[in-house]
């Protein structure tokens, strides 16, 4: 598997296919003795806007500090949860749980239910 | 019999909703400006969109993954990027100028400003994504804009001279003007050739469900659907250069482009003009305001479909609904739409190479197509048109700021 053809950038689905981002970046481990390997699979904030530089990522923090989901540490998807690698990243979680779909439900509750006709984002 | 119907209505929309405020307007200020000397550039247009319009959807059906979804994992979120700043916001542009020319069919007919106009058209736009499914914006508006095949009735009912006209399919150069010559020809073909159609068409082929056995019809739609729709704009310019050069008619506002049938239909004529306008405007509108919802949706991975209750792609429908709103403030300032549509064309024209390249990239990559990849012909049309227009609109459009 090729890393970054492979899974960087690949959409991430849950095991009931709800999609839930794309990678945006990957953690890696290097020990002294062992080889270097693949921990997490980190999606969306600081790891997208830090690929295209720095401070595009400090004024994304700063613009989510005041609006948005409160949330201190990235979302991290410990490697071991990786199902299949194809044309999606697939995972064995639920998408809801990660804290990937936090964003999407900040939105659906704060504007978009609360406008006529958007109907109810899913509770499980 | 299913795709046999399929087939029908894919032809029949992509021709109501092949003309909107850009081809048209480009056409008519070509035809009034230098008769059938710019069929040519319609012709070009045409083409590339064909292979275009062609491409996109293979790729959808084939790979499952839209040109977006592919763009971004093909080349990274860095690049991605640069792609995604470019185009939204030139189809932003086209938005504004979609939404100024149902403001200003609805100004023709009622006598009430476009400026007026603006907050009740975005909320209407906005309505029928809300509560529309993806059936609805792509059939409904298309059918409405049928009406638009009236300018092919005027260009006929005017006899023009198909001698001359069969001229103007070959490039020639005029003898002065060549200046505003060339702008005219970069914005047709920026009105021909529109991105964000191919980001509307692959993102439908992924909605309603499109796998290889699509391939044939897909081949088929594009083919009649986008040569047909190439007509009727070149039934704007003929109609044009017969009912306006003569009388020195210059479209510089909407108005005079409204008098284009009225030798051929009278009065009619000017109604079905607004008609025409407002019906092909607002299916460009509802289809562009979904591309660039699409595409963000699909570069960032968010869930999306038109067909889905807004709370359930929550970050899809609030970036419409945001694109929309921000639509209108322009036009409430009084921006003069046509302005917009003909500097948005050009525009389109000049980034052409940035939707396009990493596009023909991907459709010659066996990762995403296997053995449904671009063959040598496909490549070399669209490179050739592509580089073709992005040469003119390098030398052109500084020269047009520059002439004011």
């Amino acid at each position: 598997m090729k890393l970054v053809r492979d899974v960087l950038d690949k959409k991430l689905t849950d095991r009931e296919h709800c999609e839930m981002g794309r990678v945006s970046g990957l953690i890696m481990h290097a020990g002294e003795r062992s080889q270097p390997r693949i921990t997490h699979i980190l999606v969306g904030g600081d790891a997208l806007w830090m690929r295209i530089h720095p401070w595009v990522a400090a004024l994304a923090r700063r613009l989510a500090k005041m609006w948005g989901p409160k949330r201190d540490d990235p979302v991290r998807i410990p490697w071991s949860r990786v199902e299949t690698v194809g044309k999606d990243v697939r995972l064995d979680v639920k998408a809801r749980e990660t804290g990937a779909l936090d964003w999407e439900i900040w939105i659906a509750k704060h504007v978009i239910e609360r406008i006529p006709g958007g109907g109810k984002e899913e509770e499980e | 019999m299913k795709k046999i119907l399929q087939l029908a209505l894919g032809i029949i929309t992509s021709v109501g909703g092949f003309l909107e405020i850009g081809s048209v307007v480009t056409a008519a200020q070509a035809g009034a400006n230098y008769g059938y000397k710019l069929l040519w550039a319609i012709l070009l247009g045409t083409i590339c969109l064909i292979f275009l319009v062609e491409m996109s959807g293979r790729l959808s059906a084939v790979s499952k993954h839209t040109i977006v979804d592919a763009t971004r994992e093909r080349f990274g979120f860095p690049f991605f990027s640069i792609v995604m700043l470019g185009i939204v916001a030139v189809a932003f542009l086209v938005l504004v100028a979609e939404l100024g020319g149902i403001g200003l069919s609805l100004q023709i007919l009622s006598g009430i400003g476009f400026r007026w106009w603006a907050i009740p058209v975005s909320i209407a736009v906005w309505l029928l994504m809300w509560k529309g499914t993806f059936g609805l914006i792509e059939n409904g508006a298309s059918l409405l804009g049928l009406v638009t095949i009236s300018f092919a009735v005027a260009a006929v009912k005017m006899h023009p001279d198909w001698g001359s006209a069969a001229h103007g399919l070959l490039p020639t150069m005029p003898g002065d003007g060549k200046a505003k010559y060339g702008f005219m020809a970069v914005s047709i073909l920026g009105a021909s050739i529109s991105p964000y159609l191919m980001y509307f068409y692959s993102s439908g082929a992924i909605e309603d469900k499109w796998d290889e056995s699509y391939i044939p019809m897909n081949r088929i739609i594009a083919g009649f659907g986008m040569t047909f729709g190439g007509f009727l704009s070149m039934a704007v310019l003929v109609a044009a250069a017969l009912a306006l050069q003569p009388r020195g008619i210059d479209v510089e506002k909407f108005e005079q482009a409204a008098l284009l049938m009225t030798p051929a239909l009278t009065h009619w004529g000017f109604y079905l003009f607004a008609f025409s306008m407002l019906f092909a405007c607002l299916g460009a509108a509802l289809e562009i305001s979904l591309a660039i919802a699409y595409f963000f949706a699909q570069g960032l991975g968010w869930s999306w479909s038109e067909d889905l209750d807004p709370s359930r792609d929550a970050r899809f429908a609030f970036a419409y609904t945001i694109i929309i709103l921000l639509g209108a403030i322009p036009l409430l300032f009084g921006i003069d739409p046509i302005k917009v549509t003909v500097m948005s064309m050009a525009l389109t024209s000049a980034t052409l190479p940035l939707a396009i390249v990493p596009f023909l990239f991907l459709m010659n990559d066996p990762i995403y197509l296997g053995k449904h990849r671009n063959g040598w012909l496909s490549n070399s049309v669209v490179a050739i048109v592509i580089l073709i227009s992005f040469v003119l609109a390098i030398i052109s459009i500084p020269l047009e700021i520059i002439g004011g």
